[in-house]
């Protein structure tokens, strides 16, 4: 048996190693592992807790907005505010426009270079201006010497697209996605202020009060960014998954745990009741049977983290965190959070099979695409259609409710903090479903803490020796050369994970969110 | 070999090169004269110079910021301008042949930019490749030919994590701790604004010399001046006009004061220079500043929301200051204060709170 170590683990967001146990070229056994801790909860305690938005916002800076929409979602219901329809929706417009930035860059810019050979471009032979253009650049770079940051890498293995038309194709759009991320944070920004971390969403709404041409620019630049998914990102997604990668997608590599979770978000109405991202549960790969999310079932252990186990008679709440670095056994900063004791994964793909787009579904069904890498990265794509086709009707309802005489974007009377308070902000966000849950006091943040995608899926094993879902994932994937472990980063990759964010987890006291709730 | 040929063989044409030039130029407030030698000292010293971007405690935000630039492009910004040979979000490589690029690229004259806070009194709680990023980072500053600290994490007063447990420091704070004499340029904000991050690149590699600093060693030319005295906003300030209601039209523009804006204690060009390609800054979404390109954020300008002293505004508006202010402790609160009774008893603007500042 070879143990096989990837440290750095890059084109993600933080900082992540992964330890395998290779035997007869697969994987056998894994560990994942976050390694930096910066604890930005214990840090709010004591605070205004309307600076919590501002300091959580910054948790990550690639799914930017994220944090400081879920933050704003769970400071709304402390403060018992009502957040106006122009302020809803105008958030979701931030934070749809980060969708349509996340998914593509993930895709291109942190993906796309596991599966191209990006030298095979020098053997284009088509006439194409645009594409002989980036064979020209390439073949100058490769002439001058210096092909930074595309090289060194990874060697190209079988499953690496070496056709020199898709390659070049790919490469032309890895430049035209460059372009259109930054574009897609313009957008965003047009209503946030700024992106990355924007300024806008407050508790109680946003403080952009929008005019009808900032609108409008708005909705030029999401034609723009429409016609880009459709035509490029999911056609390359499809192009590359039902074609070279087909193999991949049909063996299901990086399958992982086959329980899925959704808690829903993107509200089109004040109620709450119509949601964009459907919520639910799948347990066991029974896509047949989608289960309400139980708050009361979501847990957490931290045996295998390094802080310090709960003491008993303590609500979380109460509790201080303390990280502890020479635990026995322990080996990450990310925390094991459960469904009903099991390890469960979330993101674009659970929240696709959550869903059940009929287009989506067909195309998996035609190809016998299987949970795993591949289909992730289409779920991502997919996902990312359908939002940029709802954000249209989400611009028409702000149109329609700037138009009426009381348009309204925040709720002033919930300004300033109450004695007391306590709310749970839990909604989909690009990589998955995030939680953040405030506890207010005598004014000030009592307690503060985040449950976020990457620690759902980038959990290590739990109290039970279970492995986490990318854990799982990687147990089986073939890895022919231990020099060129490109299997393990295209499996984990495909989680898209951020690891700034899933660090950060500093209730390490408790096993049992649902018991922080009945503290509350 | 001339010059140009030079350049055409790294893939980028003098149009689209002149183009980048007159575009940082712009952006570092440069008269359009230094163009020509800008873009001749370029083309001498290219060689694209050889970029390690470390990311320690941080969130990628910077990075993000960083490519949000749209002229010039990301792509021009990735693979025309610099040669980035180790970044953990962008490098094709991983683990060994990532630590084999960093290893190879230290031999070189290299530029060193860093993202993200350093925690200075324990290794662990940031680890790259197995090893600590202190030292990593002092490995690479001692090696480098110049250090760039770009966001509010790896400058003077370490952003947020700045104010967390974790003993975080800036950049230069480490050096010093290290007993390591080696400036350091500071380019603050949360995250980097991308025109500051390229323009003091693009100023470094035309000069060969970091450009003026100030006493956070911020380049004069984006944090020369108080945001308070070019703030769109500044006559609303002047006739007390102050936000309280974000839903009433006639408010649009007024003043932030009262929610805790930190204007007139923030030195940075955000309201000459917006964001994401001039579409948006804070202030004009009627977000108040926060005060990020400061050393004293986060720390000592939380809160945020809330206006942070008593003071009285002679002969302006209606606001009676005992029903809109929390009185906090700190000097950032008590310069914030004193910077707002000096200006509204003189009624005139000035730099010369920054010049105190230095």
């Amino acid at each position: 048996m070879a143990k096989v170590v990837i440290d750095p683990l890059t084109r993600i967001e933080g900082h992540l190693r992964v330890e395998v146990e290779v035997e007869n070229g697969k994987v056998v056994d894994a560990h994942i592992i976050g390694t930096m801790y910066r604890g930005i909860e214990a840090m709010l305690r004591g605070r205004d807790p309307r600076d919590a938005t501002f300091v959580t916002e910054r948790v990550c800076g690639v799914c930017a907005g994220s944090h400081g929409w879920a933050s704003s979602l769970a400071l709304d219901k402390a403060y018992g505010a009502n957040v106006p329809a122009g302020g809803r929706l105008i958030r979701n417009l931030i934070i749809g426009a980060m969708y349509l930035h996340d998914h593509p860059l993930h895709f291109y810019h942190l993906s796309a270079l596991d599966y191209l050979d990006v030298m095979a471009v020098a053997q284009y032979q088509g006439k194409d201006p645009g594409l002989l253009a980036v064979k020209d650049k390439i073949i100058k770079l490769v002439n001058a010497g210096d092909t930074a940051p595309l090289t060194p890498r990874y060697k190209p293995d079988d499953f690496s697209v070496n056709d020199p038309e898709l390659v070049t194709m790919a490469v032309a759009h890895y430049l035209k996605a460059l372009e259109m991320q930054a574009k897609a944070k313009k957008m965003s920004a047009l209503f946030a202020g700024k992106q990355p971390h924007q300024s806008s969403i407050v508790v109680g709404g946003v403080t952009m009060l929008p005019s009808i041409q900032v609108v409008e620019q708005f909705r030029s630049m999401l034609y723009e960014q429409l016609d880009f998914i459709e035509k490029t990102y999911l056609q390359d997604v499809l192009t590359f998954g039902t074609g070279p990668l087909l193999p991949l997608a049909q063996a299901g590599v990086g399958g992982g745990s086959p329980n899925y979770l959704s808690y829903g978000g993107f509200a089109r109405d004040d109620a709450g009741k119509d949601m964009f991202f459907k919520a639910g549960v799948i347990m066991d790969g029974n896509l047949s049977k989608i289960i309400p999310v139980d708050e009361s079932k979501i847990t957490e252990d931290v045996q295998y983290s390094w802080y310090k186990a709960s003491a008993k008679g303590k609500t979380p709440y109460t509790e201080d965190t303390i990280p502890d670095l020479d635990k026995k056994g322990a080996y990450t900063f990310v925390k094991a959070p459960r469904y009903d004791g099991k390890p469960i994964e979330v993101g674009p793909l659970a929240r696709m099979l959550v869903m059940q787009p009929k287009g989506l579904m067909d195309i998996i069904a035609k190809y016998g695409i299987k949970p795993g890498a591949v289909a992730r990265h289409a779920a991502r794509a997919y996902e990312t259609l359908l939002m940029a086709k709802d954000m249209f009707n989400w611009l028409d309802a702000l149109e329609k409710e700037m138009g009426s005489k009381d348009f309204r974007i925040h709720d002033t009377d919930h300004w300033e903090a109450p004695a007391t308070g306590q709310g749970a902000g839990m909604t989909e966000v690009p990589r998955g479903s995030l939680g953040h849950f405030i506890k207010v006091g005598d004014h000030k943040i009592e307690n503060y803490q985040m449950v976020v995608p990457t620690t759902w899926n980038f959990s290590p094993r739990d109290d039970k020796g279970v492995r986490g879902p990318v854990e799982e994932a990687l147990i089986g994937v073939p890895v022919p050369d231990l020099e060129n472990p490109v299997n393990i980063v295209r499996v984990v990759r495909s989680y898209d994970p951020c690891l700034a964010c899933a660090i950060h987890l500093i209730h390490p006291e408790t096993n049992n969110i649902k018991k922080f709730q009945i503290g509350w | 070999m001339g010059n140009f040929d030079l350049l055409k063989v790294k893939g980028v044409s003098r149009r689209d090169f002149m183009k980048l030039i007159a575009a940082t130029t712009a952006a570092l407030g440069l008269p359009e004269l230094i163009v020509p030698k800008a873009a001749s000292a370029l083309e001498q010293a290219l060689k694209k110079p050889p970029v390690i971007w470390l990311e320690g405690m941080d969130c990628t935000g910077c990075t993000e910021s960083a490519i949000s630039t749209l002229n010039p492009s990301p792509a021009e910004l990735i693979l025309d301008m610099l040669s980035i040979r180790y970044h953990e979000t962008i490098m094709a490589a991983s683990g060994h042949t990532s630590e084999e690029a960093y290893q190879a690229t230290l031999k070189e004259n290299f530029v060193l930019v860093v993202e993200g806070s350093c925690p200075a009194k324990e290794d662990r709680f940031c680890m790259v490749g197995g090893r600590p990023f202190r030292k990593i980072l002092i490995e690479a500053a001692q090696k480098a030919q110049v250090i760039i600290a770009i966001g509010s994490c790896a400058s003077e007063g370490a952003g947020i994590p700045g104010a967390c447990a974790t003993g975080a420091v800036g950049v230069a704070e480490l050096l010093r701790n290290e007993g390591i004499n080696k400036p350091v340029i500071n380019l603050p904000c949360c995250p980097v604004k991308p025109t500051t991050l390229i323009g003091t690149i693009l100023y470094y590699l035309t000069y060969q010399k970091a450009p003026a600093l100030d006493s956070q060693n911020r380049p004069i030319a984006y944090y020369g001046s108080l945001l308070h005295d070019n703030c769109p906003r500044r006559g609303h300030f002047e006739n007390g006009n102050y936000l309280t209601d974000w839903n009433d039209p006639v408010q649009k523009e007024y003043c932030l004061i009262l929610k805790g804006c930190k204007g007139p204690k923030t030195y940075t060009d955000c309201a000459q220079v917006w964001w994401n390609d001039n579409a948006n800054f804070c202030i004009n979404a009627g977000s108040p500043c926060s005060g990020c390109s400061e050393k004293d954020f986060y720390n000592g300008f939380s809160p945020l929301y809330a206006k942070q002293e008593i003071f009285k505004l002679p002969g302006i508006g209606h606001v009676d200051a005992d029903t809109v202010g929390f009185v906090v402790g700190g000097a950032a609160a008590i310069g914030l204060g004193a910077h707002l009774i000096a200006t509204a008893a003189s009624g005139r603007l000035g730099n010369k709170d920054h010049k105190e500042d230095m």
